[in-house]
């Protein structure tokens, strides 16, 4: 499964390409706890509008 | 004390830094505060929406305009090839600005602004928490720092009450449980917004380049939720037809903020989003006093009212300075410099680089000047700006010329003394 996502989205080393840095941004864990929270914002604006 | 990586650079450099920052987030609360000024030249009877839409149109033609102006496209441009994931981040945080701003519109429609606003002004406590987590701050700090930072923020929440208390002149009209839904939905994304800004600064990007990107998010995020909740292109454009004539005061509105928020992002970057988010928020206190001092908006206010202006202000006044008094200690920034090296390695950023942005310096040496391109956006800038500034209406409201002036003097005061300071330290690194 790694392999695959590596094969898909490049490899963290090569970071001069969109979609190696794009690789080194999802792995990121950090990365999941903003965008989660502007899923939810949008789901409580959807629900409040 | 020195992490294995990162060369801890010297104590008189880094208390600079945290004078600098320290300036900063004092001079993002004016400017923050004082963009309130335009805003109160616009009628009632605009769509909060709209307000919000030409406000970000203002905020990006700002955020084009002065980092090609300070700095040059070509540097921005240099910058981002040396972290080019923080595109993707920057984005991210624009996005999750437009959302939590529409969000207060809802909640201060709902539950009004003395409710909402304690709401969403949780926003930084939030961003302490996130600094803590994730970025290493206010670890080692010691008992003191962690009594100002979390203390001064908690009596500053406090006197945030009292002045969202005072400045309430609204009945909610709307459903409770909705409002309460939307004002803790809105602190909860902009406090998690600070997690983009911290990751940015710590990897070692120009705050000038961050906000340039930040605010592609911020405006694509705006312009859809205007669209779809004005009900479409047709419907949008004719209430920015119908508001054509105060749009000149949204813009400028949206431009002052941008000198805010510029300060503000160096504030994190110098002092950490623990210090410097709570800091800038005492942008309440210059909004209320722009209210209150120059538009007379408390003028009819009862004696219980005037006290809550002053024990809210003192308040604030007060946190502000136990923060301001609880500088990272050398042992936290070692903890801050291991977050660094982290990020260094994740990203595969060159140390070096990485050191030298988080201490103020260039890192590389090149220069980069200004091009036909910087001049060309600039002169686009202005060109919107004076053609709105044609169509623009001035309204038929009194208002307190020598308080307006004296307020103005100081966001001045505030803006050359912190810029020079950023200027002669980091060369707006």
């Amino acid at each position: 499964m790694g392999r695959i996502f590596a094969a898909i989205m490049g490899t963290a080393s090569d970071k001069t390409a969109p979609r190696g840095w794009l690789a080194m941004v999802l792995r990121d864990e950090h990365f999941w706890i903003p965008l989660v929270v502007l899923l939810g914002g949008l789901l409580v604006l959807h629900w409040i509008a | 004390m020195a992490s294995a990586g990162i060369q801890v650079v010297s104590q008189s450099r880094r208390r600079s830094l945290q004078i600098v920052g320290l300036l900063s987030g004092f001079a993002a609360g004016a400017w923050l505060g004082g963009a309130e000024a335009p805003t109160k030249l616009v009628a009632v009877g605009v769509s909060p929406l709209v307000i919000s839409l030409a406000m970000v149109s203002g905020v990006f033609l700002a955020r084009w305009t002065l980092p090609a102006l300070i700095h040059g496209t070509s540097y921005v441009r240099a910058d981002v090839r040396q972290t080019p994931h923080l595109l993707i981040w920057a984005v991210l945080a624009g996005c999750i600005w437009s959302v939590a701003n529409t969000l207060t519109i809802f909640a201060i429609r709902d539950i009004g602004l003395s409710i909402a606003f304690p709401l969403w002004n949780s926003n930084s406590l939030l961003g302490i928490l996130w600094g803590f987590l994730l970025f290493n701050e206010l670890r080692q700090a010691g008992l003191r720092r962690w009594l100002g930072v979390v203390g001064g923020a908690l009596v500053m929440f406090a006197g945030a009450v009292l002045l969202a208390m005072a400045s309430s002149t609204q009945a909610p009209t709307g459903n409770a449980m909705r409002g309460v839904a939307a004002a803790l939905g809105a602190g909860v994304l902009w406090g998690t917004m600070y997690i983009p800004y911290r990751k940015a600064y710590l990897t070692g990007m120009n705050p000038l380049s961050f906000v340039t990107f930040f605010t592609v998010g911020e405006l694509g995020m705006m312009i859809t939720l205007a669209l779809v909740y004005t009900g479409g292109p047709g419907p949008l454009w004719q209430q920015l037809m119908i508001t054509r004539t105060v749009l000149f005061w949204l813009l400028l509105g949206g431009f002052i903020w941008v000198v805010g928020d510029i300060f503000q992002q160096y504030a994190a970057k110098y002092i950490g989003i623990s210090r410097g988010i709570p800091l800038s928020n005492t942008n309440q206190l210059w909004g209320l006093a722009w209210g209150v001092l120059v538009f007379g908006e408390l003028h009819l206010g009862g004696g219980s009212v005037y006290i809550q202006v002053i024990g809210g202000s003192l308040l604030m006044a007060a946190g502000a300075c136990a923060i301001a008094f609880s500088s990272a200690s050398d042992r936290e920034h070692v903890r801050w410099q291991q977050a660094a090296e982290r990020e260094s390695v994740r990203y595969g950023i060159d140390l070096e680089y990485v050191r030298a942005r988080m201490y103020g310096e260039q890192g590389g040496g090149r220069k980069y000047g200004r091009t036909w391109v910087d001049w060309l956006l600039a002169g686009v800038a202005t060109v919107i700006i004076v053609g709105f500034g044609t169509m623009a209406e001035v309204p038929q409201l009194s208002w307190h010329h020598g308080w307006a002036a004296t307020l103005l003097a100081a966001m001045l005061v505030l803006l050359i003394g912190s810029g020079w300071a950023l200027w002669r330290v980091t060369r707006f690194t």
